[in-house]
């Protein structure tokens, strides 16, 4: 007679197969962990301390970064910028974005070919964009200064060099790069649209610009949301373009928050004031996401 | 042998293929590429910024010939038995002395001595970043570091005196390695800080004056040897040549350190100083307004691009012949006079700096060891790092890099590059380069010697000279040239406020 075990040991396999979440959810959680939930944390403690060279270390000053940001009237203009900045090339993308959708929204032929095209410039590292762009609007070398010269639309002062034109100069090759972008979202969303309310608007004798107005705005306004939520982010925390083209020049003229924090923290060493910065950034971002997500009624 | 342009390229391909197989060896490869007319830069050595910048050129010719000096290479094999295996590590920025060790000159010290060199090239900011990151850590990641001059008062407590590390240990101290070489206005401006010798010095950017002789002799023009002889060239230009041709050029992008080093040249030409001795920003005064007038109507005779340019477009405007002449780093000269992209190939010369307007400053009416001069100097010292846990390695290596022997192939390989050693001036080698339209010329050399030994001018040396020579200054003088200052004297009264207040903390 063999003896009849206790309990019996599930098979070699079933040892992997589980009804609970963690295994599956742990790979991620780790990446969060070490490269967002970490960091953050370590952020919010150097921003209570800063680094001092002479004694090569950390020290704790407790509220002294925030207080400084607050009264840094180079924080309040590059914030100022950044939002100008945001602000204004959004609503050209958002605009240009919505017009170059409408007219590519079409089946027919090389119209494909088109959108294919769209994808160019996404390919192209920001820095690489604002060189192109920094020679296009070189004073003596420049293409754009040239023509713009030509036809009288700009004196002799070099584009980024003039505070007044330099920030739109630093825009465009944004604007460039970045409204394909748009495109791409707002060509997903039109053609994902049900072709019946488009047709009965037409039976009943709408014009085009009723039938966007009335049909084709509301029914993508939350892809028209979440592309403005996304870019507006992105614009948010540029640095690429205004660091290569100007330097955030001239003057501050150019600044943004982040080249402002990047600046602090990696050429002036004061880490814990650049962490300052790039904290009030992301509240800055949370805030105004915040209160566009209410206002838009976005759901996740 | 003679050569077509689809022979070339088949030639060229197979003894590629050769070398990458490992069928042949990298100094014959180098002679078999030299035949085409092909050099360094065929093995991706030539390590140009995009404007050419000051990171150099690899000079082709020389490249052929690198035979290191035996007895040098025989007693390294020798004093580097013990750490054979060991790994050193070095950050600098991408400067022709970098590149030409990095690119070319490296295995040769790592085949005779078995030390493995790691060098990344970087920008200058971020060098600073991992030195710092490196010192506050204490971890001795980087065995060696890049010290700019501007650094030294930064850094001085975490690297070894390389005069106490040679007496220290002789059989470390590499024979005929004659510190006494280096030249003396450069041991004092790039690697004394406070008594301590914190490097040995390692590379020399400085102001000197180049012109386009055909433009002046055209009009008539003398090499000039006062600032107003100067500004009168450049108005003289501009007014004959203009807007083909402007008068002169700079480098003057808001915020960037090359403008800062522009304002210096014109400040101390004209007998100011950034600092008195009591430490206070002194850009202001009557000598600062003399230097600021002088600059602003040198800038009526610039392109209008300066205010957008650092010393990338500075170069870049010589190169494309839109300026005539250039108080500026010498290093551009190569690289202008070289035959490939050059539009003034042959066309330039080169000349001390003129003499200052005004009395230079001594430094005991300057404060922080600034020294006034005409010929501003961006040099740098390489030291070992008292972190490093291969300091004898690195020791090793830091000599071998600042010896006479590898200072020569440096300014040949590096296109030119000033050498820091008096000797290396006068070496056959470095004279047989000095002819006009050739890759790597050296034939303005003899006008750096004389401008690092007599016009040498350098910066402050305080642990906030990187934040103010990087942005307060060069932010606010970028400002003023935006039009955002109603006078010279307002713009200097801010940066005066600014700098005094940064200083106190």
């Amino acid at each position: 007679m063999t003896d009849v075990p206790t309990s019996v040991k599930p098979p070699l396999q079933r040892r992997f197969i589980s009804d609970s979440a963690f295994p599956w959810l742990f790979p991620l959680l780790a990446l969060l962990l070490v490269f967002a939930v970490y960091p953050f944390f370590y952020n919010i403690y150097l921003s209570v301390h800063e680094f001092v060279p002479r004694r090569r270390a950390l020290e704790f000053v407790g509220s002294a970064n925030w207080v400084k940001l607050f009264s840094d009237s180079r924080m309040w203009g590059a914030l100022a910028v950044t939002l100008i900045y945001t602000g204004v090339c959004l609503l050209i993308q958002l605009v240009l974005g919505m017009l170059i959708a409408l007219l590519l929204d079409s089946d027919d032929p090389g119209f494909g070919f088109l959108r294919g095209l769209l994808t160019l410039t996404l390919v192209i590292p920001p820095a690489v964009t604002a060189m192109i762009f920094l020679l296009l609007e070189d004073a003596n070398f420049g293409v754009m200064t040239y023509y713009l010269q030509a036809l009288g639309l700009l004196g002799s002062n070099p584009i980024l060099a003039n505070p007044s034109t330099a920030l739109m100069g630093v825009m465009i090759a944004d604007i460039w790069q970045w409204t394909p972008f748009m495109v791409l979202i707002f060509l997903a969303g039109l053609r994902a649209l049900p072709p019946e309310p488009f047709e009965s608007a037409v039976i009943d004798g709408a014009s085009n610009w009723q039938v966007f107005r009335r049909l084709t705005l509301p029914m993508m306004s939350k892809v028209i949301a979440i592309a403005v939520l996304i870019r507006g982010i992105d614009l948010f925390r540029t640095f690429d373009y205004v660091y290569v083209m100007t330097s955030g020049g001239p003057g501050t003229a150019t600044y943004t928050l982040s080249l402002y924090a990047w600046q602090q923290t990696f050429s002036f060493i004061k880490w814990g004031y650049g962490a300052t910065l790039s904290l009030f950034s992301l509240i800055v971002i949370l805030v105004i996401a915040h209160i566009y997500v209410g206002l838009t009624k976005l759901k996740w | 042998m003679k050569f077509n342009h689809n022979n070339r390229k088949r030639y060229l391909a197979s003894v590629t293929d050769r070398y990458v197989k490992g069928q042949m060896d990298r100094r014959t490869f180098l002679r078999s590429a030299g035949k085409l007319g092909l050099g360094a830069g065929v093995l991706g050595l030539s390590a140009t910024m995009p404007f050419g910048g000051r990171g150099g050129f690899i000079n082709s010719a020389q490249a052929l010939e690198i035979q290191p000096d035996a007895d040098m290479m025989a007693w390294l094999k020798d004093a580097a038995k013990p750490f054979a295996g060991q790994t050193i590590k070095l950050a600098t920025e991408s400067t022709p002395p970098s590149n030409a060790i990095n690119s070319a000159l490296k295995p040769f010290f790592e085949e005779a001595t078995g030390i493995k060199v790691e060098i990344e090239v970087l920008p200058l900011e971020q060098v600073l970043q991992k030195l710092t990151l490196d010192v506050a850590s204490g971890l001795g990641t980087y065995d060696l570091y890049y010290i700019d001059q501007s650094w030294m008062a930064s850094f001085s407590g975490d690297v070894i005196d390389p005069r106490e590390k040679y007496e220290a240990n002789s059989d470390l101290a590499m024979p005929n390695y004659n510190m006494d070489d280096f030249l003396p206005a450069l041991v004092d401006g790039i690697s004394m800080y406070d008594g301590i010798m914190v490097g040995v010095p390692y590379d020399i950017p400085i102001f000197i004056t180049m012109y386009r002789k055909d433009i002046y002799d055209e009009l008539g023009l003398k090499v000039p040897t006062t600032m107003e002889e100067y500004m009168a060239n450049a108005v003289a230009i501009q007014e004959a040549k203009a807007p083909e041709i402007y008068g002169t050029t700079g480098q003057m992008k808001s915020g960037h350190y090359s403008l800062e080093c522009d304002w210096t040249c014109w400040l101390w030409a004209h007998g100011g100083s950034i600092f008195g001795p009591d430490g206070k920003f002194t850009g202001n005064d009557d000598a600062g307004m003399a230097a600021m007038e002088y600059w602003i109507k040198l800038k009526e005779n610039m392109p209008e691009g300066v205010t957008t340019w650092t010393w990338d477009g500075q170069g870049q405007s010589v190169l494309q012949g839109i300026a005539g002449q250039a108080l500026s780093w010498g290093e551009f000269f190569p690289w202008w006079d070289g035959p490939d992209d050059s539009k003034v190939s042959g066309l330039m010369e080169a000349a001390v700096p003129p003499a200052p307007a005004a009395p230079l400053r001594t430094t005991d009416q300057t404060g922080y060891g600034e020294i006034p001069g005409v010929g501003h100097q961006g040099g740098s010292s390489l030291a070992v790092s008292k972190y490093s846990k291969h300091q004898d390695a690195a020791w090793l290596f830091a000599q071998w890099a600042t010896s006479f022997d590898t200072q020569v192939y440096i300014t040949a390989l590096g296109g030119g590059t000033g050498p820091t050693r008096e000797s290396v001036y006068d070496d056959p080698r470095i004279k047989a380069n000095a002819k006009p339209g050739i890759p790597g010329t050296t034939r303005h050399l003899d006008v750096v010697r004389e401008t690092i030994a007599s016009h040498m001018g350098s910066e402050p040396d305080l642990p906030e000279w990187a934040e103010l020579s990087n942005d307060t200054i060069p932010v606010e003088l970028g400002r003023f040239w935006a039009g955002e200052y109603d006078s010279p004297k307002a713009a200097m009264d801010s940066i005066a406020k600014k700098v005094d207040g940064i200083l106190k903390g």
